[in-house]
């Protein structure tokens, strides 16, 4: 029984030795913070064109990657609240005609 | 679970968004070398674990603060790496290709030993490396997270969505599996 135990701990140390953490290389530290950094930064340029009307707390809030998921809800939800009035409304034009054309045909009956 | 409200609670204050900035950075600089060695042994050379790494602390950045939030405390080791091992795995998916380890690639081995001990060593930590690239993934996943990163079977349960027991299975039988193996070339 004592072979296999021993084979064990040879597989665990040979992983040990194959398997070490390794560096990153120097670019990396500084290409992944530039990146972080344009992200922000891009976003922050987008929005400073139309950034005069907003208070500095809704400015701060909007440069904020991680709210940049809330306008493109409201975008959406502003788009499909749309979508749902122009179909309110041609439901109700058309349920004004059949009821003219109703009224209409009443009239005529009579 | 409730529903996550769509506005962060700490997006609205420069104060906790600062200090959640400076906790990014605390997280980034900590786990750097254990993201981009996670990366490296998954795809085997240098630049598309660079690309990977680069992706994951992008893909943390993004969601960091609600990590933080549902951590309770909990090291957050774990959900980088689970971040990384999504992330490889849609690189494989894309790409249709294996890990590309190598004992040439892994070279950093060799800056632990002197030369005699690299030439009496290197045929074994081939045969090693070899025999692991012939593993299931969620088998090689495990052991590059218990040998490269140095994390317990919790950290590595938590990375791989598993149960702390199935964790402790599957590095069994990774091990065992390259014991069979590797006693078979012999």
């Amino acid at each position: 029984m004592s072979e296999p135990s021993r084979i064990s701990w040879d597989v665990e140390h040979l992983l040990n030795d194959a398997l070490r953490p390794i560096d990153p290389p120097e670019r990396l530290s500084g290409r992944v913070e530039d990146t972080l950094s344009a992200v922000t930064q891009a976003a922050a340029e987008e929005l400073s064109s139309w950034a005069e009307e907003l208070s500095d707390s809704e400015l701060r809030a909007l440069r904020d990657p991680r709210n940049w998921v809330r306008p493109v809800f409201a975008v959406g939800a502003g788009g499909a609240a749309a979508g749902a009035l122009v179909v309110l409304e041609l439901r109700r034009r058309s349920q004004r005609q059949t009821q003219s054309r109703l009224r209409a045909l009443g009239t005529r009956l009579r | 679970m409730s529903a996550e409200p769509n506005v962060e609670p700490t997006s609205l204050d420069p104060e906790a968004k600062a200090e959640l900035d400076a906790a990014f950075e605390d997280l980034y600089r900590t786990h750097l070398r254990d993201v981009y060695s996670y990366a490296y042994y998954r795809v085997g050379n240098p630049h598309d674990a660079e690309d990977l790494t680069e992706q994951t602390f992008l893909q943390a950045y993004r969601h960091f603060d609600r990590a933080r939030r549902e951590s309770d405390g909990r090291p957050l080791r774990p959900w980088l790496i689970r971040i990384a091992h999504n992330l490889a795995s849609n690189y494989y998916r894309d790409r249709s290709r294996r890990p590309q380890t190598s004992l040439e690639n892994a070279d950093p081995i060799a800056a632990r030993h002197g030369t005699e001990a690299i030439a009496e060593g290197r045929e074994e930590l081939r045969r090693v490396m070899e025999h692991m690239e012939g593993l299931p993934d969620d088998r090689r996943e495990a052991l590059i997270m218990r040998f490269a990163l140095g994390m317990d079977n919790r950290e590595i349960a938590r990375a791989m969505g598993r149960s702390d027991g199935a964790t402790k299975v599957l590095i069994h039988r990774a091990i065992k599996q390259l014991q069979e193996e590797m006693g078979g070339d012999e």
